[in-house]
């Protein structure tokens, strides 16, 4: 799907990664994901390791048929301000994206052909695919895009999920589009000029908010309302609760041939999973938007096929020194941090349905990750450490939500901490208060989404002015390296700064990040169907087999 | 009896006046409408656009205002914002402002858009209504003859081994709530991996993986798909009603004039058939009538946990998002099946005991 048509355009870094991935240095998906963020193509990526592009599933794959999938159904709006990505697996059927995040970690262009960035990532060049037309027929330009731009950047809309991700675009005084942010260079060619380094651009431009629009599209309307898009599908019914049904759009020749499925039926099936595996055992659903817990081995013994993605999800239980007087001290945090094994969370808290992590919340799947040396793990150190502090009688109180994984890993985390000597206590709230407060618990555990890039969640929560930082950590040595980090579009040249500020973290002690979550979702025998670790729809890969 | 009649209407829209102040009342406290801004805006708002977003569409200002917007007595808002796009309650998307309506409320017959749905919240309602409509006529085909038989039969004759063992069973049915029948139900009866039907799959007594479906819906109405709901109505209102018959017939039982009938000669079955029916159907007429209000209770749960998406899932949603249009059309439906109900009821009285009348 994906071509170069220039081969010279290759980022001078591609070439290096190709020889790490040589070395055995990094992972083939970990080269994926660095090389295509860059804006390597997948199939030039693949290609420099020597490997053949894996064949696409709509090459070969039957056409005809309908998939249908539990999932909520919740009312479509304006994709800027879309909040959950239920909301935009509705759209994805005639709404397209610029960029694409893969399952397998890559970047694809869609929308686009291809794109560069700079050495410091301030200036990113788009190339627009040539051919693509919107279903009422008009050709699809750079027009479009520099109109996109405007909208996302537009931060005087409530709730624009876009506004806050393209800082280096948007003029302070108006909350809107810099002048000269965002220039048509010709037809097909955008040039973003950003006023600071920005590696997240392209992962931006990949989340579900960022659905391209077409330009009869009313600011804040639902989008199937006058559902004109670039993709290979048209909403046919949307009930809101009940179900979405996603048909071929007539007339319309889409760019990227044609899509296997004739339709795909969402339906709601309610909040209770238990109804979701009903549905399944009466046949009334061919897949599901994802399966946890328990249900995952009620679906299996119903014969269905499990499909697993690795994440970099996860649960941070983490201390905060800037509330409480007790987590001051570092070689307390650092002695608690060690008291507990990553492996028996996982094991106790999220039944192996994951991989152990190592305590600062950069995961193998990024692109920037770097290795550190294991830790030693060490309980028989915990009781001193509190003695030394003088907090030998002190009760420790660990704060949770009241049910689900949540609940159960933070257990596991206690009962560890408990073994190890301490004195601890915990708290269960039910969600409706937990998160009133959740930056500002003592000690506590909070939920943390998968994002593409490590240093886009370590930005927000470790930083001394991230916007998320639950823990309290200031440490000036991180945020001058995380400035640093945040310029480089080179995720290699990033993983040497990585390294600093992952052993930071580390050393700090503030966080137990004790595993990444898998996530899980079913399909019927006879379907092909993708789990993706973003909750992502992507309708065109899908197909009956 | 047109002047009851009339009365009884007056009470209705007095009632319906009353009750949908104080539901929009209650749906209009700030928390609400921030709640209403985080599901329609984003929940990942800051605060300071929550308030921008109340403002802006329509939810500043007098609650009594905006009620009045509601009832069609007061103009509906607009605004023109900095890019010169207006909008407001009468204006529809895509509509020249100029030429939207000045004021569109119930008066005008114009419920409002349901934030929820999506869509205008009168066809909304009426398609979920006839979907709850069904679900009740079935459960009333099941309820009322099975409740009937088995009081008049445990009435018949009252300490009798078949009256204990029918008592029994109608007390036990009507202690037992419709969410702890209806999850017993599905765990028996619907799950592919406990109670019945995995036994049953596995001798191949059934075709499917389950004997009934634990979840209904509305577009396809079967057997196999609306017993276990229906049941779990129906259970909890036949124990009920067979009490009131059972009641209403010992009492006519004991009365003189069968015991005459008795003397004189009559069979035990014409007695019953003859005399004693008419009498002890009064008091049961009233409690079904009864039951019609005490259904739309009753589907809010059955509804929630079969996931059929009717009028009392309708209600859970409007309320579990702050639909405030939605909300206060489900009160008006409400007060007019509570009322209408009683009304035929107290007329179907008339008919059965000549000694009431009406005015």
């Amino acid at each position: 799907m994906t071509y170069k048509t220039r081969a010279a355009a290759l980022h001078p870094a591609a070439k290096m990664h190709a020889e790490e991935f040589a070395a055995g240095k990094i992972s083939r998906r970990e080269f994926l994901t660095r090389t295509t963020a860059m804006g390597v193509s997948a199939v030039a990526a693949y290609g420099l390791i020597g490997l053949p592009t894996p064949a696409q599933a709509e090459a070969h794959a039957k056409v005809g048929g309908i998939v249908r999938c539990a999932m909520e159904v919740k009312g479509t709006k304006d994709p800027r301000l879309a909040d959950w990505p239920q909301i935009s697996n509705v759209y994805r059927g005639w709404l397209e994206y610029l960029i694409q995040y893969n399952s397998d970690g890559t970047f694809e262009g869609r929308l686009l052909e291809s794109w560069e960035a700079n050495e410091d990532a301030t200036v990113y060049t788009l190339k627009v695919r040539p051919g693509v037309t919107w279903n009422n027929g008009d050709a699809f330009t750079a027009d479009d895009v520099v109109r996109n731009f405007a909208r996302w950047t537009d931060g005087n809309v409530e709730g624009n999920a876009m506004a806050s991700r393209f800082l280096g675009l948007v003029d302070e005084a108006t909350k809107s589009l810099r002048e000269g942010a965002v220039v048509k260079v010709d037809d097909m060619t955008v040039q973003l000029n950003l006023s600071t380094s920005d590696v997240a651009v392209v992962p931006n431009l990949a989340d579900y908010p960022a659905a391209v629009v077409h330009a009869s599209f009313v600011d804040g309307e639902d989008p199937s309302a006058n559902p004109i898009g670039t993709g290979p599908y048209v909403p046919q019914e949307i009930s809101v609760g009940q179900k979405a049904v996603l048909v071929r759009a007539p007339n319309h020749n889409w760019w990227g041939g044609t899509a296997p499925l004739d339709e795909i039926h969402y339906i709601d099936f309610g909040t209770d999973p238990s109804t979701m595996v009903n549905l399944a055992a009466s046949d009334e659903i061919d897949a599901n938007y994802e399966t946890t817990g328990d249900f995952i081995e009620q679906m299996e013994t119903l014969g269905w096929q499990r499909k697993e993605v690795v994440t970099a999800a996860t649960l941070v239980v983490r201390m905060n020194s800037a509330t409480s007087d007790l987590y001051k001290d570092k070689a307390v945090r650092q002695a608690i941090q060690l008291a507990v094994d990553p492996a028996v969370v996982l094991e106790l808290g999220y039944n192996n349905l994951g991989t152990t992590a190592e305590n600062h919340h950069s995961c193998p799947v990024h692109p920037e990750y770097a290795e550190l040396p294991a830790q030693v793990i060490n309980p028989a150190n915990l009781k001193p450490a509190l003695e030394a502090a003088g907090l030998g009688d002190a009760e420790l109180e660990i704060i949770s939500l009241d049910d689900g994984f949540e609940a159960s890993t933070t257990a596991a985390v206690v009962a560890q901490l408990k073994d190890a000597g301490a004195n601890v206590k915990h708290t269960v709230m039910p969600g409706s208060t937990f998160w009133n407060d959740w930056q500002k618990y003592p000690f506590s555990s909070t939920t943390w989404n998968h994002r593409p890039l490590a240093v886009q969640n370590m930005a927000l929560a470790y930083t001394s002015t991230g916007s998320w930082n639950e823990s309290g950590m200031a440490n000036a040595e991180f945020d001058a390296a995380m400035t640093k980090a945040l310029s480089l579009a080179d995720a290699d040249k990033r993983r040497e700064v990585m390294a600093t500020l992952q052993s930071i973290l580390q050393d700090e002690g503030y966080i137990i990040q004790p595993y990444w979550r898998s996530l899980f979702a079913h399909v019927k025998e006879g379907f092909n169907v993708e789990r993706h670790p973003s909750n992502e729809h992507h309708h065109y890969k899908w197909s009956l087999v | 009896m047109l002047t009851f009649i009339a009365r009884r209407l007056g009470l209705m829209l007095l009632t319906a006046f009353v009750l949908t102040f104080v539901v929009f009342f209650l749906t209009n406290l700030p928390p609400n409408l921030e709640k209403l801004a985080r599901s329609e805006g984003s929940v990942r708002m800051t605060d300071e656009s929550v308030a921008a977003w109340i403002e802006q569409n329509g939810h500043g200002g007098s609650v009594f205002a905006r009620y009045g917007q509601w009832l069609g007595v007061v103009p509906g808002w607009t605004r023109t914002d900095d890019k010169g796009v207006t909008r407001g309650r009468c204006i529809q998307p895509r509509q020249d402002p100029a030429e939207a309506a000045r004021f569109c409320g119930i008066l005008q017959g114009d419920w409002g858009f349901s934030t929820f749905f999506k869509k205008d919240v009168l066809p909304s309602l009426s398609e979920k209504l006839a979907a709850t409509g069904w679900l009740m006529m079935w459960v009333m085909i099941v309820m009322v003859p099975t409740a009937l038989v088995i009081g008049v039969v445990s009435g018949m004759r009252e300490g009798s081994r078949t009256d204990r063992v029918l008592s029994t069973f109608s007390i036990a049915s009507t202690a037992t709530p419709e969410y702890v029948s209806g999850v017993i139900l599905v765990a028996l009866f619907a799950s592919p991996v406990t109670g019945l039907s995995p036994m049953l799959a596995e001798w191949g007594w059934i075709d499917g993986r389950t004997l009934f479906q634990g979840a209904a819906s509305p577009d396809r109405i079967t057997f196999w798909s609306f017993t276990l709901p229906v049941l779990t109505i129906a259970l909890y209102g036949i124990g009920y009603i067979a009490r009131m018959t059972r009641a209403s017939m010992t009492e006519v039982m004991t009365a003189q004039y069968i015991r005459t009938a008795r003397l004189k000669g009559v069979s035990f079955g014409q007695v019953v058939v003859r005399h004693a029916l008419r009498n002890a159907l009064i008091a049961p007429f009233t409690v079904i009538m009864l039951q019609f209000p005490w259904l739309l209770n009753g589907v809010v749960i059955v509804e929630t946990l079969f996931n059929y998406k009717g009028f009392g899932w309708t209600l859970v949603q409007a309320a579990g998002n702050n639909d405030i249009n939605l909300l206060l059309g489900c009160s008006v439906v409400a007060v007019f099946v509570v009322l209408v109900t009683q009304l035929i009821s107290d007329i179907g009285y008339v008919f059965l005991n000549p000694r009431i009348r009406l005015s």
